[in-house]
């Protein structure tokens, strides 16, 4: 066993003030301290309330339940320490009692003394009871101006690397209060693991190894929150018995120098059409063309796959997808967008060509975040009426002007779902930072440091921005309506008017997003007076983790806000990026979930999150330089198949995840599977009819109601959550696969590929039958069966060398096939058929291929080509068995599944 | 497969899993076996559930809860008639419901407060009032995932018609219906989506490019223990077959086969033969089916729409579906909750002659029968005018607590979702009691 020696996690920081303190200057665990009688009095932050958190006090299901519990209320996982001690001392009931402090209802409960719902806690006389006596005794103090700020926690071992089942190993845990003091607090601690696969963790911090794998434990201590790893290699090969594996990029070093310490080596590098498949589908949700697989394999190259990768960047369909993922986290949707542009719909197609433009000409990540997080409805100096004028313009039907052009995208705090401070402050986390704060809107997020009062201080930059009329142009929007005829309406009946006015190409008054800078005080303050100001606007504001900023020093008080998402040492806004990118590329995240980056939530490879961040941030915030970095790796462009280390490897990054392809794609890619050579030219040239181009969200969208694209998960945009896209394989799937009309029909589709196929064969339609009556059909199907058996005869025959007796046989299927052609409505003559027949076979095995290439972007191996032709050939019309065999290459798990 | 984090603690099995579902192999059968331990008690009266939306929102006074006492300006055009339960009456338009009164239980003075026809739907159809930043599940969505033992050849809800307001929401695709597309009419061949075999296809021909499948679907052979989305879609893929080639799944879905005797009161119109069908797939086993009967947002034209063409339709639907539903003997097994998102106002506007009414959440109406549920009774009063409840008002958390109540399902359940956050099935809502007795 190995264990490395203590690095330190610094939380807050507030360091400088604890220099001086030698290691030996931690005051030893309070369980020691109180093994018996003590003079100490315990402190109310740093003793009684971890206290009761290791003991489940304030958990949900017990006094941290927000009705209480037992007439008994404590804040949710601590660290409302003055209503705790409020609620502990005072009410009709108080817990402590300071005349008798043993008769204390919070001593007498957890001990049985008195019947206590929640069972028995500790033991009358443990260390526990002794200090909460001996805090009662003390007179059941609060924490005051003097009690120091918590500074970080050192946790000893950093990093825990096991080599078999049932090693254990201790955790220590120090924690540094401002005024310098260190006190070991193991016991007043809580632990956990994220993987009790791996490893468990004891409530007194005893790790023990479990199943080979890598995980963390997370040590818990007022709001300081430690991700320790925990490791048991997963083969012998690690150190100096680990193969020679090549690492040509950066990224390929930091993965396989995990995979080193894991033991686990990773697959080769996958083949050209392999690769080619899935960067296709990652980078630009589009499966490749067959032409485009043919030329990609004829090339012989060997820099041919890093052109490639510049090339799909330069696609169309790079722009289209990468847009629609941004438009997943920003919130695109037509059902939150009601009303805010005078044309339905327009919202969300705004909000789409707007990025779209800015993702196809690579504008730094940071510049596109500043259109939106500092985005207002008028351009820089723009007057409400050119504003109106310029609007008008771009939504009268016959202008060329394009919203894209404009200098912000306001819609994103136009939402119905960003409305309230609080509601911008959950999204606007969600969206740039990848951190779930919501939980500190009621409650100390039990994942990470924030607080309640964090939350409310960072709700401050979201008070000053608005949707609608903003007061300072109100005389001119007035006369607008007026001058319109458009007085007293309001919402819809109001839109539809406008909508009408500016069809025709009048000036239509247009609400706007606006932002209010905050005043300063004026000297002789009245409080009274600025009540309704200080109830909506706040005057401050404080970023996660940062000073208090007062915001009247700002034009727009979002600025500060934007100027720390900027800034090099931001810990979220590049991170959640490039992490995000990451995840589209290999499933998973290196922190996974991708929007959930908090403390307890660590990545599986800090050093490679750490390399691509920095990496990002030095390249001016270059979008493109993320997708290629990782594309041209060999960690990207490694095979699924894994090997025996391994192949239950999901997070680490050593072959490819076999994946389900997203909604918008696998409906793409459904429809160039099935569509004509002429449909796929134009395909990478035009994203028409793409769904990768379909722009909100939502019931009302362009697609809202669309199955297929609802069954597959595409993303609702409604509740900030990167799982608003489901990933998820379902039965209903499958069945749209299988047997819907819809899939039936694209296959069909005399337009797409296989009417093509039966017009350059001169073959009939499948399902073209005309036979009328059941009758009709029966008898085409007694000749479609006796045909078949013919034809097998036929095939016999051949083999003997019987060639009379094949002629013979071959004159009579001709004329059973010039009668199965009046069921069917078939042209054919004898020789006509029989040529075109002819011609046909000897056109199988292209017609194979192609169907390969289509669907699964690979040629078949010759076992796959020699039963599809069988198939083809035996099939009693060639267009079914053709059509079969691109239905059964539809229903292939290599084909719904990126590899 | 990653988990997520949840406020409350619940530990995440995800990172490099070694050896382990290779060793004890957790494929995704039992993960989803594990995951989808509810809390179904036994012995609930209810195995599958019927709901039937009703789009727009019916005048509860022309209805179900007339006043014919009320000023002209309110009461409205139609007379009450008796019903077969003593001291019920119902609209005069309502005759083959009124003769079988005895079979479901009227909820009068619903209340809330959502105006808007969106909001006031998603409400009914959940049981939970909207949120901005979560999407509740619906009933069917929520029912199919605490149902145990499915059958595999049949989807387990339904979806009648092209669109549902039935939406998985938060618990994800995996619960969504399988959503017919179109309503059955009389004397046409039923398409399903998905199920019905189209474009021509019969049953051997899809066994034998099946067949081809199974001979292609090699690439990941040997691998799918590895990975739970190969395993679970092989397993999507035979229920898939089983589903599409299997004769109860199909004639599940085909109406044509239910005797003469048994479908003739249903009717000749789409909602008729929805009712129909919705009884056929709940005795074949589907767990729950839902559907619409839309029309009912009569701003103008009340009286006119309501008299010929809304309740007829409305009458006969229902009135054969309760019926029949008694006659096979699934009533007591089967849950049939029947709302719109809104009452109307009971003070006629006068955007037509005679008026017409406009939507009105703070008084409605709400029907119930089956699984346990007590015939031929009236829950909860409006007042004289029925513009509120006159006692205590029933939410439609109340109602969606009973619903659930009735088919064994705690409301009080929690899940966790996909943020994380636990959430009741119900937030609000208590059982109704005297439904039940």
């Amino acid at each position: 066993m190995k264990v490395l020696v203590s690095i330190t996690f610094g939380l807050a920081v507030l360091a400088g003030t604890v220099d001086g303190f030698a290691a030996d200057d931690v005051v030893r665990p309070i369980s020691q301290r109180f093994a018996t009688e003590s003079n100490e009095t315990p402190d109310f932050r740093k003793h009684i309330v971890p206290l009761m958190s290791r003991l489940g006090c304030n958990g949900r299901a017990c006094h941290g339940s927000f009705q209480g519990q037992g007439g008994f209320r404590l804040s949710l996982f601590g660290y409302d320490f003055k209503m705790d001690h409020e609620n502990l001392t005072s009410g009709d009931e108080p817990r402590v009692n300071l005349d008798k402090p043993e008769d204390s209802l919070f001593i007498q409960k957890p001990t049985m003394v008195e019947i206590h719902e929640g069972g028995e806690r500790y033991e009358t006389d443990s260390w526990e009871h002794k200090v909460f006596l001996a805090w009662v005794k003390s007179g059941a103090k609060s924490i005051t101006k003097e009690t120091p700020e918590f500074v970080r926690l050192d946790v000893t071992p950093s990093e825990i690397i096991f080599d078999s089942e049932g090693q254990t190993e201790q955790m220590e845990v120090v924690a540094v209060w401002s005024d310098g003091s260190r006190e070991n607090v193991t016991d007043l601690s809580r632990f956990q693991t994220n993987n009790d696969t791996v490893a468990d963790i004891s409530a007194t911090g005893l790790v023990t190894a479990n199943e080979p794998g890598d995980t963390h434990v997370v040590v818990f201590y007022d709001n300081g929150v430690v991700p320790i790893p925990v490791m048991r290699p997963v083969s012998k090969l690690v150190g100096t018995d680990y193969p020679q594996v090549q690492t040509p990029t950066e990224i390929d070093r930091l993965v396989v120098q995990k995979l080193r310490k894991m033991g686990v080596v990773p697959s080769d590098v996958a083949n050209d059409t392999e690769f080619l498949r899935r960067v296709r589908l990652d980078m630009t949700g589009t499966l490749p063309t067959a032409a485009e697989v043919r030329a990609f394999l004829a090339d012989p190259s060997p820099d041919k796959r890093a052109r490639k990768i510049d090339e799909l960047l330069e696609s169309p369909a790079y722009a289209a997808w990468w847009t629609t993922r941004l438009c997943d986290i920003t919130g695109n949707s037509d059902d939150q967008l009601n009303n805010v542009t005078p044309i339905r719909q327009a919202a969300s197609q705004n909000w789409y060509d707007w990025i779209y433009k800015r993702v196809a000409n690579n504008t730094p990540y940071d510049e596109l975040a500043t259109g939106i997080v500092m985005a207002n409805s008028r351009d820089s100096d723009e007057s409400f009426k050119e504003y109106c004028q310029e609007m008008s313009d771009i939504y009268y039907s016959k202008s060329d002007k394009s919203f894209a052009d404009r200098e912000s995208m306001p819609h994103y705090w136009a939402r119905r779902n960003f409305r309230t401070a609080e509601d911008r402050a959950i999204g606007f986390a969600y969206t740039f930072l990848g951190l779930r704060i919501q939980c500190a809107q009621c409650h100390k997020h039990p994942f990470d440091q924030w607080t309640q009062d964090d939350f409310k201080a960072f709700t401050g930059f979201f008070t000053h921005t608005r949707f609608g009329q903003d007061p300072k142009s109100r005389d001119e929007y007035n006369e607008m309506m007026e001058k319109l005829g458009l007085d007293g309406l309001r919402g819809n009946d109001r839109r539809r008017k406008i909508q009408d006015l500016v069809k025709e190409g009048k000036v239509a008054p247009m609400q706007e997003v606006f932002t209010t800078a905050v005043q300063p005080l004026p000297k002789n303050n009245n409080p009274k007076r600025n009540q309704r100001n200080r109830n909506t606007a706040s005057r401050t504001a404080s970023v996660l983790g940062g000073e208090v900023v007062p915001l009247e020093k700002f034009d727009d008080p979002r600025q500060p806000l934007m100027d720390w998402l900027r800034t090099s040492e931001n810990p979220y806004f590049a991170r959640a990026f490039v992490n995000r990118v990451w995840a589209g590329y290999f499933n998973v995240g290196i922190v996974e979930p991708p929007d959930d980056m908090s403390l307890a939530n660590p990545p599986s490879n800090a050093p490679l999150l750490d390399y691509l961040t920095e990496g990002f941030i030095a390249s001016g915030f270059d979008m493109k330089w993320v997708h290629r970095t990782i594309a041209n790796s060999e960690t990207y462009q490694r095979s699924w198949k894994p090997n025996e280390t391994n192949q239950f490897d999901e997070t680490n990054f050593s072959h490819a995840i076999p994946r389900r392809i997203p909604a918008e794609v696998a409906v793409d890619a459904i429809a160039l599977a099935t569509a004509s050579d002429d449909a796929v030219s134009k395909w990478n040239e035009s994203l028409d009819g793409r769904a990768i181009a379909i722009p909100g969200a939502g019931r009302r969208s362009r697609g809202g109601n669309n199955y297929a694209l609802t069954i597959f998960g595409r993303s609702i945009r409604e509740s900030n959550c990167d799982c608003d896209r489901s990933m998820d394989a379902s039965l209903l799937q499958t069945v749209f696969l299988q047997n819907d009309a819809e899939l039936l029909g694209m296959i069909e589709n005399r337009r797409g590929w296989l009417g093509q196929v039966a017009r350059d064969l001169k073959l009939s339609l499948p399902g073209a039958d005309v036979a009328k009556t059941k009758a009709d059909k029966a008898k085409a199907d007694r000749i479609r069966k006796n045909l078949a058996r013919m034809r097998e005869r036929v095939a016999e025959l051949k083999k003997s060398g019987n060639d009379t007796a094949v002629r013979k046989l071959s004159d009579q299927m001709a004329g059973l096939r010039k009668q199965l052609a009046r069921f069917t409505g078939q042209d054919d003559t004898d020789n006509a058929s029989r040529a075109d027949e002819k011609a046909a076979q000897a056109n199988w095995d292209k017609i194979v291929d192609e169907a390969f290439l289509r669907t699964l972007s690979r040629l078949p191996t010759d076992e796959e080509q020699h039963r599809s032709r069988e198939f083809v050939a035996n099939a009693d019309n060639s267009l079914d068995g053709i059509r079969d065999l691109l239905w059964a290459l539809l229903n292939t798990k290599e084909f719904i599944v990126n590899h | 497969m990653a988990k997520h984090l949840n406020c409350d603690g619940l530990q995440r099995r995800d990172f490099l899993k070694a050896g382990v579902l290779g060793t004890t192999g957790l494929s995704l059968a039992s993960y989803l076996r594990l995951a989808e331990a509810g809390e179904v008690r036994g012995n609930a009266p209810a195995k599958s559930a019927i709901f039937i939306n009703l789009n727009g929102g019916p005048s509860h006074m022309d209805t179900f809860d007339l006043k014919p006492n009320a000023p002209d300006e309110y009461r409205g055009l139609f007379n009450p008639i008796s019903t077969n339960a003593p001291g019920v009456e119902f609209c005069e338009h309502l005759p083959k419901l009124a003769k079988c009164a005895d079979k479901f239980a009227v909820l009068r003075g619903v209340s809330h407060t959502l105006g808007a026809h969106q909001l006031g739907t998603e409400y009914v159809n959940t049981g939970n009032r909207p949120l901005p930043s979560l999407e509740f599940p619906g009933y069917g969505s929520v029912v199919t995932k605490q149902a145990k033992n499915l059958p595999n050849d049949l989807p387990s809800f339904v979806a009648v018609g092209n669109n549902t307001q039935q939406k998985a929401g938060y618990l994800g695709v995996r619960y969504a219906p399988l959503v017919t597309g179109s309503t059955p009419r009389p004397g046409a061949p039923y398409s399903v989506r998905g199920v019905s075999l189209s474009n021509g296809l019969t049953v051997n021909e899809v066994e034998k490019r099946t067949g081809l499948l199974r001979e292609l679907y090699t690439t990941f052979a040997g691998y799918e223990k590895n990975n739970q989305l190969l395993d679970g879609l092989d397993r999507f893929s035979e229920q898939a077959h089983a589903m599409i080639t299997s004769k109860r799944a199909r004639e599940a879905f085909d109406i044509s086969k239910e005797s003469p005797a048994f479908a003739a009161p249903f009717g000749d119109e789409a909602f008729g033969m929805s009712c129909l069908l919705a009884s056929r797939l709940v005795e074949a086993g589907v767990k729950f089916v839902s559907m619409s009967l839309g029309g009912w947002d009569t701003h103008q034209n009340n009286f006119d729409r309501l008299e010929n063409n809304l309740l007829p339709t409305l009458d006969t639907g229902l009135a054969a579906l309760f019926t029949g539903l008694a006659q096979k003997g699934l009533l007591d097994s089967t849950v049939v909750y029947v709302t719109g998102e809104f009452g109307r106002t009971p003070k006629l506007n006068n955007r037509s002659t005679p008026g017409g009414r406009d939507h009105y959440p703070r008084c409605m109406f709400m029907l119930m029968a089956g699984g346990g549920v007590k015939g031929g009774q009236v829950v909860g009063e409006s007042d004289e005018k029925a513009t509120q409840p006159l006692n205590d008002a029933i939410t439609p958390d109340d109602v969606a607590a009973s619903f659930y109540h009735a088919l064994g399902i705690d409301h009080t359940h929690e899940y966790n979702t996909t943020t994380g956050r636990p959430v009741m099935i119900v937030r609000e809502g208590t059982v109704i009691d005297q439904l039940f007795s």
